[in-house]
């Protein structure tokens, strides 16, 4: 594998995200289903490590992390959380499950339970929030979010299969 | 490459702790003012942001002129309707002011005064996130927006308070937004109360009214202004109006549910209050 291979394969992949960071930056928050904005970049983290393993995942977990900080004002949170959860689902999809959209979806579920989880118990510990009221807001974006697996895994599969076998992890 | 990441792959994971560890700090060092990298994005980002601003209000201009001109027609014929009764009230408040100002003078009372020093902004963006509700705004520390500056619509409905600052971009923390507790007066009864935003309304674009004055008489439609106590916020900037008074589940103290003054879905531009001089 060269290193112009190897640039191309990643561009690509930035490139495929950019209409991930647009639906959810510019058109679902100005458009958002049912008052809930999906969370899509986490989802091209989890669908890429399925895809391409847990080094790669770690990876771009942490571009895509910096990329959602920046957005969410989360402030580093989401760098450290999607590089983790990108290693994860790239472990378990490796010696666990099958690299197909049934995995994905399984792990994205996973991840997005997590990340919102954390988002619910911080609240709910640190500011005292009801747990009714968080979970008002938890579960549609949970589940908003998992009903855009499919499109993600579609979009960031077909960039997979045309770069170059030897590129894979 | 491939053994480079095979090998280093706990290298990986390091740097990611590491530039997380470096974001949180940043952002914890200056109070309100984006760090150094956030602002850099933000600079480089914001013309992007303005242009694909501009395409989507031209997308949705051209979709509101073809599908939505008999709503606007029927909303124009009730804004007429409703300009006709506001002058013929400016009728009598213009009376009633003469009237207030000879009196005024008569006991030698002390002029009012209101100086506000205002910078003009486009909504660029709106924040995705589910558990915020915040807008960005093209205005930054170049232009004077500070951190805690009010802003407010064309018709100085509040919007919300600037909560991060960079160069040439603002972050807004809506009036709906849980991060949001300022103090609201009722502009019926003169009552104080607290406005603040939750998780429960926020998704619905309301916000609520909580530690009511005792035995206070609320009805629909009453007035929520800014009450100006603390001398953070200007007082009387319209918030919204009550919608209904409910009860909180344990059943000991009631609150009101506000629906804000302002369009929060479709702001285009905002004033931003630099700095106020108000006398009463």
């Amino acid at each position: 594998m060269t290193t112009r291979e190897y640039c191309i394969k990643w561009g690509a992949y930035a490139l495929a995200l950019l209409p991930v960071w647009f639906l959810e930056a510019f058109v679902f928050s100005r458009i958002p289903l049912w008052s809930v904005t999906p969370m899509l970049l986490p989802l091209a983290a989890v669908v890429l490590a399925v895809l391409e393993g847990p080094l790669a995942g770690a990876g771009f977990g942490i571009l895509v992390g910096m990329l959602c900080d920046m957005i969410y004002g989360s402030a580093g949170g989401m760098t450290l959380l999607l590089s983790l959860l990108g290693t994860g689902a790239g472990l378990i999809t490796q010696f666990r499950l099958r690299q197909n959209l049934l995995g994905c979806w399984l792990c994205s579920a996973a991840a997005l339970a997590i990340l919102d989880g954390l988002r619910v118990l911080w609240r709910l510990v640190i500011k005292g929030i009801s747990l009714a009221a968080l979970l008002e807001v938890a579960l549609p974006e949970f589940v908003w979010s998992l009903i855009f697996v499919p499109l993600i895994y579609g979009l960031f599969l077909w960039v997979h299969q045309r770069v170059p076998e030897r590129t894979h992890f | 490459m491939r053994d480079f990441f095979h090998h280093n792959g706990i290298l990986v994971l390091i740097i990611a702790v590491l530039l997380a560890l470096i974001t949180v700090v940043l952002s914890l060092l200056p109070g309100g003012r984006a760090n150094p990298a956030a602002n850099l994005v933000g600079v480089v980002v914001t013309p992007v942001r303005d242009g694909i601003h501009a395409v989507v209000s031209w997308v949705e201009r051209v979709y509101s002129n073809a599908f939505e001109q008999d709503q606007k027609d029927a909303e124009l014929e009730a804004l007429r309707q409703e300009l006709a009764q506001i002058r013929s009230k400016l009728r009598e408040a213009e009376a009633i002011k003469e009237e207030n100002e000879f009196l005024h003078s008569a006991l030698d009372l002390r002029e009012k005064r209101e100086e506000y020093q205002l910078e003009l902004a486009s909504v660029t963006a709106y924040g995705p996130s589910n558990w915020s509700k915040t807008i960005t705004i093209n205005k930054g520390s170049s232009h004077g927006v500070g951190v805690d500056d009010c802003v407010v619509d064309q018709y100085w409905n509040l919007v919300g308070v600037v909560s991060e600052v960079g160069l040439n971009w603002a972050t807004v923390t809506t009036v709906v937004d849980t991060d949001i507790e300022l103090g609201g007066l009722i502009a019926r009864t003169g009552g104080t109360a607290i406005l603040e935003g939750d998780f429960s309304l926020m998704g619905e674009g309301r916000l609520k009214l909580s530690y009511l004055p005792e035995n206070s008489e609320l009805i629909t439609n009453d007035i929520i202004l800014t009450s100006g106590k603390g001398g953070v916020y200007p007082p009387n900037l319209p918030v919204g109006h009550i919608e209904e008074v409910r009860t909180d589940p344990s059943g000991m103290t009631r609150y009101a549910v506000i629906t804000p003054e302002t369009d929060l879905d479709n702001l285009k531009q905002v004033l931003v209050i630099q700095s106020f001089d108000i006398v009463e």
